[in-house]
């Protein structure tokens, strides 16, 4: 089995985290969207969404590529195999 | 009852639709996209949906250009005022509600400069050039209801569009009396911005309205708390949440989701096709009633929506309306919100009777106005 690393994607709105999360879901990955800590990237409250994945880049070309704004993205503890 | 005032709102609201509202009221009720809890995320992810579908039934570029408003004049209002016109130019038809009227007034109080198109009702061509012969260097907007609701015409909206985007003049369109009812491709119409009225095509309940801006508005009416931003003390600039200050309206957003799935499983065409077999029905035999003038043209698809305004010689538009609803029936008498509109067909004194169907009416209810309306003429012979 792959190891799978996590990563929070920060997208600031609520929409654009369920957008990211629609997409990658229909790309086969595993993904959730929550609220992120109030200081992570987005100036107050801000959404985003959590993705395992070994390919983070090909992740935010695709999200980007449908017009989902991403305000920051970082690795998290805890990836899944 | 028979409900004929579907113009205002559609009177019937599918069960679907009921259900969807019920079940958000009981499972949905917490603030969407605010929370960390499963309810939030929950009531944010149907509302997500919601936008998904609205998207699809009327083709724009992408689900976050879908704001929530809080009715169709909110929506109006939200571009008029957040086009940023100043003290430039601005169009529209001589048929706007006075959701769109009214906004543009005020904006002409602060020094823009509004101007009205001629509609030519058997002529789309002469209609579009009316609007192509006031197009100024400094046009900031063009805005047009796609169908008066008082007359029930249809405007060539997609032709206006095309004017619209070959000037670089952005487009904006009411669609109070057209959205579920008639096809709108926001891309090959060229529309930058759609105000909605979802509790009438899209059989919703009242409280929620649709705006889907493909272009930004550098103005906002209402600020506040979004949900994204908040230490921030400026609006924040993302759509849609820029223009969704506050809580929206949770269950009836369940009950647009719910209206859209009817339509899509019914099929647009197919109530379209049946509300103009009701309305042409009804005008065949109600143009029959002596001293009759009706002031909508014979339905036909694409030309006119299920709406027709008439009047009985002698007779005031609102008595006709009370000796029908004596009868239990619904219609609607008057302006209509639509001065313009009366001023253009000449009916401002005392506006018209309006009957629109649909598709909850049957060919019964048809039946029953003009047998109650044939009745009224003998008591006005009397």
């Amino acid at each position: 089995m792959v190891n799978l690393r996590k990563y929070l994607i920060a997208t600031g709105t609520v929409t654009y985290a369920m957008k990211a999360k629609n997409i990658l879901i229909k790309k086969g990955y595993k993904v959730r969207a929550e609220k992120t800590r109030s200081n992570y990237k987005s100036n107050g409250c801000g959404y985003g969404v959590v993705v395992w994945c070994n390919d983070i880049a090909s992740v935010e070309e695709l999200l980007s590529g449908f017009g989902v704004k991403i305000l920051g993205i970082e690795e998290i503890a805890n990836g899944l195999s | 009852m028979v409900y004929l005032d579907n113009a205002a709102t559609t009177g019937h609201k599918p069960e679907g639709v009921i259900r969807a509202v019920n079940f958000a009221l009981k499972n949905y009720s917490s603030n969407p996209g605010r929370g960390t809890y499963g309810v939030s995320q929950a009531s944010a992810e149907m509302i997500y949906n919601c936008r998904a579908k609205i998207k699809r039934l009327f083709n724009c570029s992408s689900e976050d250009r879908v704001v929530f408003t809080n009715n169709c004049t909110e929506a109006a209002n939200f571009v008029i005022k957040g086009v940023d016109i100043g003290r430039n130019h601005v169009i529209a038809s001589s048929l706007e509600h006075n959701a769109v009227a009214r906004p543009l007034r005020t904006i002409e109080k602060s020094g823009a400069q509004v101007e009205f198109a001629e509609v030519i009702f058997d002529d789309d061509g002469a209609t579009v050039r009316s609007f192509e012969r006031l197009i100024r260097p400094n046009t900031r907007l063009v805005i047009c209801t796609h169908a008066s609701n008082v007359t029930g015409h249809i405007l060539p909206i997609k032709e206006i569009g095309e004017m619209c985007f070959k000037n670089n003049i952005p487009f904006a369109v009411d669609a109070a009396q057209t959205a579920g009812v008639v096809p709108i491709d926001m891309q090959k119409m060229h529309i930058d911005y759609l105000c909605v009225a979802p509790h009438k095509g899209l059989y919703s309940p009242m409280g929620v309205g649709i705006l889907i801006a493909e272009k930004d508005l550098p103005k906002t009416v209402i600020e506040g708390g979004t949900g994204t931003e908040s230490a921030n003390i400026e609006q924040p600039l993302d759509f849609p949440e820029r223009m969704e200050s506050g809580t929206v309206n949770v269950p009836a957003i369940a009950g647009v989701s719910a209206g859209i799935d009817f339509i899509n499983r019914v099929g647009l065409e197919k109530i379209y096709a049946y509300e103009l077999m009701l309305a042409q029905r009804f005008y065949k035999r109600l143009k029959d009633i002596p001293g009759i003038k009706i002031y909508t043209p014979y339905p036909k698809a694409l030309a006119t929506v299920p709406t027709i305004s008439f009047n009985f010689e002698g007779a005031l538009s609102s008595d006709v309306a009370v000796f029908l609803s004596e009868r239990n029936i619904a219609v609607r008498s008057g302006l209509h919100c639509s001065p313009m509109a009366h001023k253009r067909i000449g009916t401002l004194d005392d506006g018209t009777v309006r009957v629109c169907f649909s598709y909850f009416n049957t060919e019964y209810d048809v039946e029953i106005i003009l047998r109650v309306l044939r009745s009224y003429k003998r008591l006005l012979k009397n």
